[in-house]
């Protein structure tokens, strides 16, 4: 039962990373469509990824920039247990939305940790910009996941999915504003523009990643193709109902809802990527003014809106 | 190649799947030299897409493979590329544009430029011209991956093998000399 | 037995008041300082904890001067004694290293450990007050030791503030039901007012740094020797929130509270000041250049959780509350030492001036590490727990101001841990000559780390030690297993985020050994081409105003605060007493003019 939950669990997580890694692709080929050109190939994050983790010589600065590497790739895979993945659900039984919000925080932490042992200021100030940006868009992310954790009662995002099987969360009128306010935090969290403040490469030498090459940056688009899945996941289990559409647990259902997911992070994935191809950079305190003032205040007005509806 | 050694796959079939990987995504640094550097940026974008073969731009030289040296080089540029160089790490290639760093072009009697690339870098593809259009560079970059898919492109296994000559000449160029090459 | 324990850490304190060197007088205090320890080890037994015995009684009427003082030891009482006697071992290691010459901490922290010994097992409001007292005078001498004015002037201050107003709430506690004695209060309940518990949280607020009455904090934190500061923000504070717990559950004030204003607003008020002071405490913190006023305001930011989990008053809040006090005590301790180990090699306060640190001590960054781990709430350690329950608790009681302040706090930790972890520990190496710190200091470091770590996968044994604590407060329990924490919303399993963790970090573990690696030199980074040594005045550590830009955005908004609000009350007192000086000059001839003129007055009175 352990064996069999154990190889259940590293099947959907080598699946959730080679869905993000194609994703990482894809994203690239809508991107040079927009700007209209051809593109690379659908399966380029693969190729990306594999001259990285086949490089001849690997530079390290010491055993803490080393730390990186592993803190990144566990935190993300391990965040990726808690999630369910078009209703299948892992570990999320064990756990719950604040577990998951943590979580998120380990690779940010040992990402940060290995940018600052890299010994380059230019690291050190995107880290910097990325703990900004961290603490800006989770004042109105939290607002919301309060307020959905206010009108179902619950704090398992399992429960939650399981509980939008007849209506979706988007459906009810005060989570329209707090999808809107989601997806605006989502675009932070995937660090796409307007907010990708601290990866830009013409200003700070893109960041964190200034000194990261071979197998370090390899495992840091791991890490990269890891987030696209887990925040999209997490959004699309939270709004959207989780992908579930068939119940009865047969073979069939299994698979609609796996391909339902997989249509609902792709599309939520493709909006991202077009506001990205939409807008410029922000600086770091115009991100930070622009969540905390504009989006706090509408997230603040659905959760009260969820408040007054939920009292009555 | 330690663990893949001869013992899971055999040593030509793992420098087969290097090479391809290397040879569809290589990344270059975003460090544009002398007058050539004009070129790039039509290549780069939708017209003559570049991102197509897989190639892109990075910010520095820890995350990129190859080296692009676009036209003519001063001395003091070449302490600065040389440093780039042996910063990134290998397998590294290096590209150069133009007719200046083949024989020192229009400043062949110049004090302070260099009259022959490859005595200070090892170089894998040139390009002649003064500057070559978009096509030029993009017939570039296929024949690099064609010599990378044949396993001709060896410019960082020449610099390691004859390191104290390409020393010695930089000495002589500009007087300095940094701790050591870390694509070795 | 108990009094051979007051005796002993009595004997001990005289003794070392007359010891010059740092390292006899340290190892006498460590002696001392483990008898209460073997105290509370003896009373687990009492409740429901296998431990070993000593034949400690566990209650005892100590009569002197024609009053009684009666000690005995409660359940809640007990879990505090357990955070608060754990810490002061290692704290007396660290300080074997610490002070080569006794300037006075050591005698002074014998009396301290007297003093919160006796508070804690005061089972009068006599015994209670005095030994408050004797803890407030012999904490108000170590703060002297500093000579730095500010620091001493508001301890002074506070301390006063926080003494009148407990004494003002027992008087009326006294006045009400006609006794001291705990029980016999618990008895008379009914008959007790809202104004005594009011005061009487307000004094205890003092001494935990609740905002607005936290402004002793920054400035004594950032004076006083490290390992005092480790004792009182992590043992200090918990008295204050001993006191808190026994005025609002044991004697029932929370419920009095309620019916008296027929509703749940007073503890409300309380979880919501619990809730500022962490969301202000963090904003404050990651805006700091000294490590140690960092220290100060992060701890003002953690010890408001305990606040809201009071206010909360739910078992699932208690619960959390009394798990992060435990927490707290552990994780600020480290802290303050590993700033006290850093300070004694290079002799700098300042983040921007410290730098490379972690290179040349390592295990002083490795205790930092796993204790900065604790207060961000990292779900591998134990801290994560504890914050666990109070959102869960916050959120099923649809508390919805409060608990998104707690969650930006929590996610606020980050930003000033990591610029503890960059600021003072990596990035540019400015430090090449110092050497790790002294073996004691780094077992005392480790030791407090440890049972951040025992806890980490059994928050089942943190929960069992609580049982009796929250049963006989009169709050329920929450079901767990020893890895399995259950409540109404949802279930957290360590035990799944730990094998989770194993089985995903395959992969990476994988990456990071087979592919081979080569260490440079960190002065070989990505300077645009340009070569570090070309140029010897590069400064490669970007840990000056790390935190510009947003400091920019906030700090119009957080000019005024309490701190501005203290220092004009000050000057306006300062200018009254100017004003009075019109009156009394200081000059004789005017005190002369004074007795004449009334006499007259005297004089033409009597006639008329």
């Amino acid at each position: 039962m352990v064996v069999e939950k154990i190889a259940v669990i590293a099947l959907y997580t080598t699946i959730a990373m080679f869905v993000g890694i194609l994703f990482m692709g894809v994203g690239r080929k809508i991107v040079a469509r927009v700007h209209n050109r051809v593109g690379p190939p659908v399966y380029q994050g693969f190729i990306d990824i594999a001259k990285l983790l086949t490089k001849k010589t690997n530079i390290s600065h010491g055993w803490i920039y080393d730390l990186a590497l592993l803190f990144s790739m566990t935190g993300i895979m391990l965040t990726i247990l808690f999630l369910p993945i078009g209703g299948v659900k892992l570990l999320s039984m064990e756990g719950d939305a604040f577990l998951v919000l943590y979580l998120l925080a380990i690779p940010a932490l040992g990402f940060a940790l290995g940018a600052g042992a890299s010994g380059n200021p230019n690291a050190a100030i995107g880290v910097m910009r990325a703990l900004v940006m961290m603490l800006s868009y989770e004042l109105p992310f939290v607002i919301t996941l309060i307020a959905l954790m206010i009108y179902y009662d619950t704090s398992s995002i399992a429960q939650i999915v399981e509980m939008q099987h007849a209506k979706w969360a988007i459906m009810i009128p005060p989570f329209v504003l707090a999808a809107a306010v989601a997806d605006m935090a989502l675009q932070g969290m995937l660090m796409e523009a307007p907010f990708d403040i601290s990866t830009a490469p013409h200003e700070i030498a893109s960041g964190p990643m200034a000194e990261f090459g071979g197998k370090h940056l390899g495992a840091l688009m791991i890490y990269k193709a890891g987030t696209i899945v887990a925040y999209t996941t997490l959004f699309v289990d939270l709004f959207l109902g989780g992908g579930v559409v068939m119940h009865d647990g047969s073979v069939l259902a299994y698979l609609a809802n796996f391909a339902v997911w997989f249509i609902l992070i792709f599309l939520v994935f493709t909006l991202s990527l077009l506001i990205n191809t939409s807008f410029p950079r922000f600086r770091i305190e115009q991100a930070f003014k622009f969540y905390w003032k504009y989006e706090a205040l509408l997230a603040f007005i659905s959760l009260i809106w969820v408040y007054l509806m939920v009292i009555s | 190649m330690g663990l893949f050694d001869g013992d899971i796959m055999k040593y030509e079939d793992w420098n087969k799947i290097s090479r391809i990987a290397s040879r569809k995504s290589l990344w270059m640094v975003h460090f544009c030299t002398g007058c050539g550097a004009i070129e790039l940026p039509p290549v780069m974008t939708s017209r003559y897409d570049m991102e197509r073969f897989g190639m892109g731009s990075m910010a520095t030289p820890r995350q990129a493979d190859v080296l692009l040296i676009t036209g003519y080089l001063t001395v003091k540029t070449l302490k600065r590329v040389v440093n780039v160089y042996e910063q990134m790490q290998s397998p590294k290639y290096v590209i150069s544009f133009g007719s200046c760093p083949i024989n020192g072009g229009m400043y062949w009697d110049s004090y302070n430029t260099v009259k022959r690339l490859d005595r200070y870098l090892p170089v894998d593809v040139y390009v002649g011209g003064c500057m070559p259009r978009p096509e030029g560079v993009m017939n570039a970059f296929l024949e690099l991956m064609k010599l990378i898919d044949e396993g001709k492109a060896r410019g960082w296994e020449k610099y390691q093998k004859y390191y104290e000559q390409y020393k010695r000449n930089q000495k002589m160029a500009f007087n300095f000399e940094r701790e050591k090459d870390e694509g070795a | 037995m108990l009094e051979l324990i007051f005796a002993v850490l009595l004997i001990a304190a005289f003794a070392t008041l007359f010891i010059k060197s740092g390292r006899i007088a340290a190892i006498i205090s460590l002696i001392a300082s483990a008898m209460p320890l073997i105290a509370v080890v003896d009373w687990a037994n009492d409740f429901g904890i296998k431990a070993f015995s000593f034949g400690v009684e566990n209650s005892m009427d100590f009569p002197i001067a024609g009053i009684t003082m009666h000690l005995s030891i409660t359940s809640f009482a007990w879990f505090f004694a357990v955070m608060v006697f754990s810490l002061l071992p290692p704290i007396f290691l660290f300080s074997y290293s610490f002070f080569e010459k006794n300037n006075g901490f050591f005698p002074f922290m014998l009396f301290l450990i007297t003093a919160v010994f006796g508070i804690l097992l005061a089972s009068d409001f006599l015994t209670f007050f005095f030994f408050w007292e004797l803890m407030a005078a012999s904490s108000f001498i170590l703060v002297c030791i500093s000579r730095d004015k500010k620091a001493i002037m508001s301890y002074l201050a506070f301390s006063v503030l926080s003494a009148v107003l407990i004494l003002v709430g027992i008087a009326l506690l006294y006045s009400q039901s006609g006794t001291l004695l705990f029980s016999d209060i618990v008895l008379n309940a009914d008959k007790v007012t809202v104004s005594a518990i009011i005061l009487m949280v307000a004094g205890f607020a003092v001494k935990s740094a609740l905002m607005p009455l936290h402004a002793w904090a920054p400035f004594v934190y950032s004076k006083a020797d490290e390992p005092f500061v480790a004792f009182l923000s992590g043992g200090l504070s918990k008295v204050g929130y001993y006191g808190m717990f026994f005025v609002l559950f044991a004697l029932p004030g929370a419920k009095i509270l309620h019916q008296y204003f027929n509703s749940g607003v007073a503890t409300y008020l309380l979880a919501v000041i619990g809730a500022i002071s962490a969301f202000i405490g963090t904003l404050l913190a990651f805006m700091e250049d000294d490590l140690r006023k960092l220290l100060a305001y992060s701890s003002i930011a953690q010890l408001g959780y305990i606040a809201v989990g009071f206010g909360i008053g739910s078992s699932l809040a208690m619960a959390g509350a009394l798990f992060q006090a435990f927490n707290h005590a552990f994780f600020k301790s480290v802290l303050f030492l590993v700033a006290g180990a850093v300070a004694y090699r290079t002799g700098k306060w300042k983040i921007s001036e410290l730098g490379g640190v972690g290179y040349k001590m390592p295990f002083t960054f490795m205790a930092a590490l796993f204790a900065i781990f604790a207060l961000a709430a990292i779900p591998i350690t134990s801290g994560f727990a504890a914050k666990w329950l109070l959102y869960e608790a916050a959120v099923s009681n649809k508390y919805i101001f409060i608990t998104p302040i707690m969650l930006i706090a929590g996610v606020g930790a980050f930003l000033y841990s990591f610029r503890i972890l960059y600021g003072v520990f990596l990035g540019e190496n400015r430090h090449d000559d110092i050497k790790e710190a002294p073996l004691p200091m780094i077992a005392g470091m480790f030791l407090l780390v440890l049972p951040l770590i025992i806890f980490l996968i059994f928050p089942g044994y943190m929960l069992d030690m609580m049982h009796s604590a929250l049963v006989d407060a009169g709050i329920g329990t929450i079901s767990h297993t020893n890895y399995v924490i259950r409540t109404g919303m949802a279930s957290y399993n360590t035990l799944a985020v730990v094998i989770g963790m194993m089985v995903v970090m395959i992969p990476a573990f994988l990456i990071y050994v087979l592919r081979k690696q080569k260490k440079v030199d960190f002065k070989d980074n990505f300077l645009a081409g340009e070569p570090y040594e070309f140029y010897g005045y590069i400064s490669m550590h970007a840990a000056n105003n790390f935190y510009k830009p947003i400091e920019d955005v906030i700090m119009p908004y957080l000019r005024k605060g309490a701190i501005s609000f203290y220092t004009a009350l000050y000057n306006a007192m300062g200018r009254v007493s100017d004003a009075s000086r019109k009156i009394y000059t200081g000059l004789s001839q005017d005190y002369t003019i004074y007795i004449i003129i009334f006499f007259f007055i005297i004089v033409g009175w009597l006639i008329w």
